[in-house]
């Protein structure tokens, strides 16, 4: 059996390059986008949703390959984001240096969530996450002058690159997307790692995995942490990008449509995270929707799409669309289910 | 007021919060026992009801009707949630917690759209304060813990003493073995969805007579009764109603003793405290119904 996965392994490395290539030319079109001189509301949309994606990316590999899903994940956005506010306030430390520290204090947090809450397993973890992603909020809130209380803190420090001021919106937005580009390219090496094949045996199946000797209760933490990172990245990209940040962008609600976007893009596919986050953020300009009715139809299609294509839009897109084209949609579903085991 | 007094006076407030807590505890231990679904879109149950019984108010019912409102209207929307969605997510569990997350989202902006997101509230069906001794208890405290006892007790005696309960405790226990012995599973699943959707609807109303509710009490009060169901076990009633107990006697006592801003933390750092010591809860519970896999 390890010697089938050595021959196997440069076929799949080439495979496993192809399935970056959508992303990265779609990304290179986003990163095309300040040609045609958007407006200033769309480009901050679109900041937002980049920013968003790069949590979901982290979200991903959390549900999409170790199959846990975590509701307290704007939390550990919010970790990053208070980091980065208090160490320029407190320390004067800059965007550069709070985006590492930023990423371990969130890792940090989510070891500190992880270890209790995946102790006690199953159902229970969702809740756990949601219950300390209150806590943080109502500590957050509680916290006197330190954290700004319930109207937060502001940030005002410049964002600069080689000695250039990237506060301009067009510059910031560049600088977002290249960020998604990292996060996507660093989800897909994740998935195409012995790792990402580890991880995804957890989800297969629990037991059938420990009895193979892997230490599930610790890979189960690890893809926790790995995740933290990713949103406290995000976390300190939205501090800088916004400004000011309060407790409210961060309690559970928020979690629940990180949740949303990550189950609508689809949590396997490496497209899914992208496609999530720029149609949630996008679909009330097109729609032409108030908050209130873009929020209903966010419901409606999450239940939708957990009900009907339980592997997210684009994954439904892409099957449904393998199928048209082959003609043969039960023996593709087949192929797909073997590919998916594999992925 | 004597120090005896404010204590016996918070512990009775506590107590009334902990009844409304309660009855959505009790919904949500016995749908995750019979299901493993955990529904979190509980809590905007209990907000709807309380949104019926302010319009039923409003519109000139009095208070017992607007409450009987309350159950029904709640109890035929949990019974078209199940028969619409959640049956469908019987077999992956996960799913149907999904499921109830986007109907949180919905349920709540459907009422801001209709019903904008300000404070609703509705004059107090109760006025009268006793005095005794020095303490002043609010008649509607009051009703509010009778009304949740009898509601209770009633269960629990349906629970344990009927023929039905006892097939309801069997699916709980083991839902293949259940439907071995004849008993009509799905359909006891439906009508668990229906009561414990119906002891929300109650809870709601209950809570609007307490206090002005939004469009997003919910959120806190599903918190709330999950924290208690999950300590007391879930699955377990009776852990339930004395976790129910034990958090609203600790939300009392703060609220009296000067941590009020704390009081909301408690109920989720005793859960997370009561998961890592006992993860079944306190009193022991099912832990989901076991997955035929």
């Amino acid at each position: 059996m390890k010697d089938g996965l050595h021959q196997d392994r440069a076929g799949s490395t080439f495979k496993a390059l192809r399935s970056l290539l959508p992303v990265l030319v779609i990304l290179a079109l986003i990163a095309l986008v300040p040609l045609f001189s958007p407006s200033n509301r769309f480009l901050s949309l679109a900041i937002s949703a980049g920013i968003n994606v790069i949590a979901l990316y982290g979200l991903s590999v959390l549900f999409g390959q170790t199959g846990i899903l975590s509701m307290g994940h704007a939390a550990l956005v919010g970790v990053g984001a208070y980091a980065a506010a208090i160490l320029a306030r407190d320390f004067g430390v800059g965007f550069w240096a709070a985006l590492p520290a930023a990423a371990l204090a969130s890792a940090a947090f989510a070891m500190i969530v992880g270890i209790p809450s995946l102790r006690v397993g199953g159902h229970h973890f969702v809740i756990m996450t949601f219950a300390f992603g209150q806590l943080l909020a109502i500590v957050l809130t509680n916290g006197g002058d330190y954290t700004g209380a319930a109207t937060g803190l502001d940030l005002a420090g410049p964002v600069t690159l080689f000695g250039a001021d990237m506060s301009d919106l067009t510059r910031y937005y560049l600088m977002v997307v290249a960020f998604v580009t990292a996060a996507a390219v660093a989800s897909w090496a994740i998935i195409n790692s012995s790792y990402g094949r580890t991880l995804r045996a957890i989800r297969e199946n629990e037991k059938l995995a420990a009895s193979l000797g892997i230490n599930v209760g610790r890979h189960k933490i690890g893809a926790f942490v790995v995740s933290g990172v990713f949103a406290g990245i995000s976390g300190v990209l939205l501090a800088y990008f916004l400004g000011h940040i309060s407790p409210s962008q961060f309690s559970s609600f928020p979690s629940i449509y990180l949740a949303l976007m990550v189950m609508i893009g689809g949590a396997r596919l490496i497209e899914g995270p992208l496609a999530g986050g720029i149609l949630v953020a996008f679909l009330p300009e097109v729609l032409n929707l108030d908050p209130v009715q873009s929020r209903i139809v966010y419901g409606v299609c999450l239940i939708a799409v957990i009900m009907l294509l339980p592997d997210g839009l684009i994954g439904g897109i892409v099957r449904a669309l393998r199928a048209v084209l082959s003609g043969k949609p039960k023996q593709e579903t087949e192929q797909r289910n073997a590919a998916e085991a594999r992925r | 007021m004597r120090a005896v007094d404010i204590f016996i006076q918070q512990i009775l407030n506590g107590l009334s919060i902990a009844s409304v807590i309660t009855l959505i505890a009790i919904g949500v231990t016995l749908i995750f026992g019979l299901t493993g679904i955990i529904n979190f879109a509980h809590g905007e149950f209990l907000m709807i009801g309380g949104i019926v019984t302010w319009l039923a108010v409003s519109a000139g019912l009095g208070f017992p009707l607007a409450v009987v409102l309350a159950i029904l209207a709640v109890g035929l929307m949990g019974y078209i949630l199940e028969r619409g969605l959640f049956r469908f997510t019987l077999e992956r569990p996960t799913n149907g917690f999904i499921v109830s997350l986007g109907l949180i989202v919905v349920l709540q902006h459907v009422v801001v759209l209709f019903w904008n997101p300000n404070q609703k509230s509705i004059p107090r069906p109760l006025t009268t304060v006793w005095e005794v001794g020095g303490v002043r208890i609010a008649s509607v405290r009051v009703m509010v813990i009778a009304i949740t006892i009898a509601v209770v007790a009633l269960s629990f005696r349906m629970i344990t003493a009927s023929r039905y309960g006892r097939a309801l405790r069997a699916s709980v226990e083991d839902r293949d073995t259940a439907a071995l012995m004849g008993i009509p599973v799905r359909r006891y699943i439906t009508g668990v969805f229906v009561l414990g959707s119906a002891l929300a609807g109650l809870g709601g109303a209950l809570l609007i007579a307490l206090f002005p509710i939004t469009p997003f009490t919910g959120g806190t009060m599903v918190m709330k009764g999950f924290a208690v169901a999950l300590i007391g076990g879930l699955g377990n009633i009776y852990g339930a109603v004395a976790a129910g107990l034990i958090l609203g006697i600790v939300e009392g006592f703060s609220a009296g003793y000067g941590f009020s801003q704390w009081t909301d933390a408690y109920s989720f750092a005793l859960m997370i405290l009561v998961l890592i010591v006992r993860p079944h809860g306190l009193f022991g519970g099912t832990s989901g119904p076991r997955m035929a896999s």
